[in-house]
């Protein structure tokens, strides 16, 4: 049962990741993208981490992708975009993607982690709040510090001062 | 007279429905049962009380009722009936379509209207099956350039998204669907999907409308789904779990409303976003962008539309009662089940007819389930209520309501509950349990 699951996620997952590379149209890629990132929030489930999992679905299909279609629906793509047809970048990025992954491969494989193990508890969320509050409290600040300066920066960004609000009455 | 069938014949109706008869049942038996046989040699049949259940003795137990309760029994605790019936779809869209018409005639009440009144000669009380009818028997427009793939998909994927988060919500102490470690994230997850849905059909439509209306949704949605998850945040650390059950659980003796008021109003007001409902319902308005995202949608497409967004309704009302209000936790107001029918049998006249296994569901889940009813019937009305009271707001008051004033409300009922926390008042070891 859970073979047959891990086998159907792998294939949605990495079909879509395809598919989100070579289709035409921006907005299907875009969809295959976010199919990809529901897919591995499937993984995160059948690796009995819900909370991980929850996460991934809110953050990167409820938000990033949200807003990278919001992209790409806005932005006159001509503008930004210019298409290299390139048959040997292609085969390029393909041989580099396959050493990439097999290189991972041999080190997962010789470190000793051949199975999964599906039948472990689910890990408690209360335990990831307590070790990132105690163990990893530099990451977890270092984390604050970090998404407080991008804040800060899109505001700067955002605010422009040429614009004069005379419409707004409240 | 009416002249709908002038031509109307008792006789040859009721010959007609013998000739129905006749033909289902020589089909069944010549067609039916042969596919049945040949079916049940792929099925594994359950074993129920060490027989296996092959049909001769599922019809046995078919015709005594004693026998045939344990059965239904057991039927009424599957996944299945969960997920079809009780806590799940069949119950929402049951509150669902009643919400529907609840809100025509509690408007029309509000307005000094009437509301509907012919269909069901009684307060116009068939009006929602006849508009199911007809949204059942018109036809299915599609746009000639829209994408047809994310255009047919958008409903179905709207009411499924719907269905998940009904699916989370329990209605009485065992009663729910799926009861994940992590349901409140759950939630945050299944919220998030409203926004992408809306705003792909939108755009599918390719109408300038429909996307005006898709890109109102998705800065509302997306606005106001950050004050939702902080304003529940507070319930979150004062009970210590995100798991609804426990939430529902933890407030036997008193609502967390009481102690989070400021949530509480807060949630209610992104709720009322979040449904685009009036005063926030700028993505379909009707008198600037036609319907908004929904304009392209005709027919049964509608529908679904309009069915997930009632089991939206339901949902959000169902959590306002489980975070809020205590969820299935009231007085006790169910009659127990009579104890002599369990011990003695019924008895009619001369017979007694004993029947094994009877109170179908126990005192709990009945009394729970009727105030988790009685409170999300509440909650229902009071997201309807601002309908027949307020105009639409503007679009920069909407974007200004939700990033600024409710994220900064929501930040100071955090406060209050981390003080009450660790004042040592409220949570684990605290001074009231």
């Amino acid at each position: 049962m859970v073979d047959a699951v891990f086998l159907a996620l792998s294939v949605l997952t990495i079909g879509s990741a395809i598919v989100a590379l070579e289709i035409r149209s921006l907005i299907y890629g875009s969809i295959a993208l976010m199919i990809t990132l529901s897919g591995i929030a499937g993984f995160f489930l059948l690796l009995d981490a819900p909370f991980v999992a929850m996460f991934q679905l809110s953050v990167y299909v409820g938000s990033i992708a949200v807003l990278i279609l919001f992209t790409v629906m806005l932005v006159r793509r001509e503008l930004i975009f210019n298409k290299i047809e390139d048959k040997r970048r292609r085969y390029a990025g393909i041989g580099l993607m396959l050493a990439l992954m097999l290189g991972i491969g041999m080190i997962i494989i010789g470190s000793g982690m051949k199975s999964m193990e599906t039948n472990s508890p689910s890990v408690d969320y209360k335990k990831i709040g307590e070790d990132f509050l105690t163990y990893y409290s530099p990451a977890l600040i270092v984390m604050a510090l970090i998404l407080a300066s991008s804040v800060v920066g899109a505001l700067t960004l955002a605010r422009r001062e040429d614009i004069t609000n005379d419409q707004r009455t409240d | 007279m009416s002249t709908i069938a002038p031509q109307f014949r008792l006789s040859r109706f009721i010959a007609s429905l013998f000739d129905i008869i006749f033909w289902v049942l020589l089909i069944f038996s010549l067609v039916g049962l042969p596919i049945v046989f040949i079916v049940l040699f792929y099925i594994k049949m359950p074993i129920i009380n060490g027989q296996m259940l092959t049909p001769y003795l599922a019809m046995t137990w078919m015709a005594d009722p004693s026998r045939t309760l344990p059965i239904i029994k057991t039927l009424l605790h599957t996944t299945f009936f969960h997920v079809i019936a009780f806590p799940g779809f069949g119950f929402a869209a049951l509150l669902a379509a009643a919400t529907i018409f609840v809100e025509r005639k509690f408007l029309a009440k509000i307005q000094l209207r009437v509301g509907p009144l012919y269909c069901g000669k009684i307060e116009g009380i068939l009006q929602l099956m006849g508009d199911g009818l007809k949204l059942i028997s018109k036809e299915i427009i599609i746009p000639a350039k829209a994408d047809k793939p994310i255009f047919w998909v958008g409903p179905l994927l709207f009411v499924g998204t719907a269905g998940a988060l009904v699916s989370l919500i329990p209605v009485a102490r065992g009663w729910v669907v799926a009861n994940p470690s992590v349901g409140l994230l759950a939630v945050f997850a299944t919220i998030g999907f409203f926004p992408i849905i809306s705003v792909l059909t939108a755009w599918a439509a390719n109408n300038k409308w429909t996307f005006i209306g898709g890109l109102r949704a998705l800065h509302q949605m997306i606005a106001f789904e950050i004050p939702l998850i902080l304003s529940l945040l507070s319930v979150v650390i004062l009970t210590g779990t995100l798991n609804l059950s426990q939430i529902a659980e933890s407030q036997q003796h008193y609502w967390w409303i009481v102690f989070t008021p400021i949530s509480a109003i807060v949630f209610f007001i992104c709720i009322l976003a979040e449904l685009e409902r009036i005063p926030f319902d700028l993505p379909e308005a009707e008198s600037e962008i036609v319907a908004g995202w929904l304009t392209e949608f005709s027919g049964m497409m509608y529908g679904l539309i309009q069915l997930g967004t009632y089991l939206k309704l339901y949902a959000f009302a169902g959590l306002f009662t489980v975070l809020f209000l205590g969820g299935w936790n009231g007085p006790t107001v169910w009659p127990a089940f009579p104890a002599d029918i369990i011990t003695h049998g019924i008895t009619i006249g001369p017979v007694t007819a004993k029947i094994a296994g009877l109170p179908l569901f126990d005192q709990d889940m009945l009394n729970g389930t009727l105030w988790f009813v009685i409170k999300t019937v509440g909650v229902i009305l009071l997201i309807l209520l601002p309908r027949g009271v307020f105009p639409r707001i503007r679009i920069d008051m909407l974007l200004h309501t939700g990033w600024y004033k409710l994220i900064g409300l929501a930040f100071i009922n955090i406060f209050i509950a981390l003080g009450l926390l660790y004042a040592g008042v409220l949570g684990p070891g605290g001074l009231i349990q």
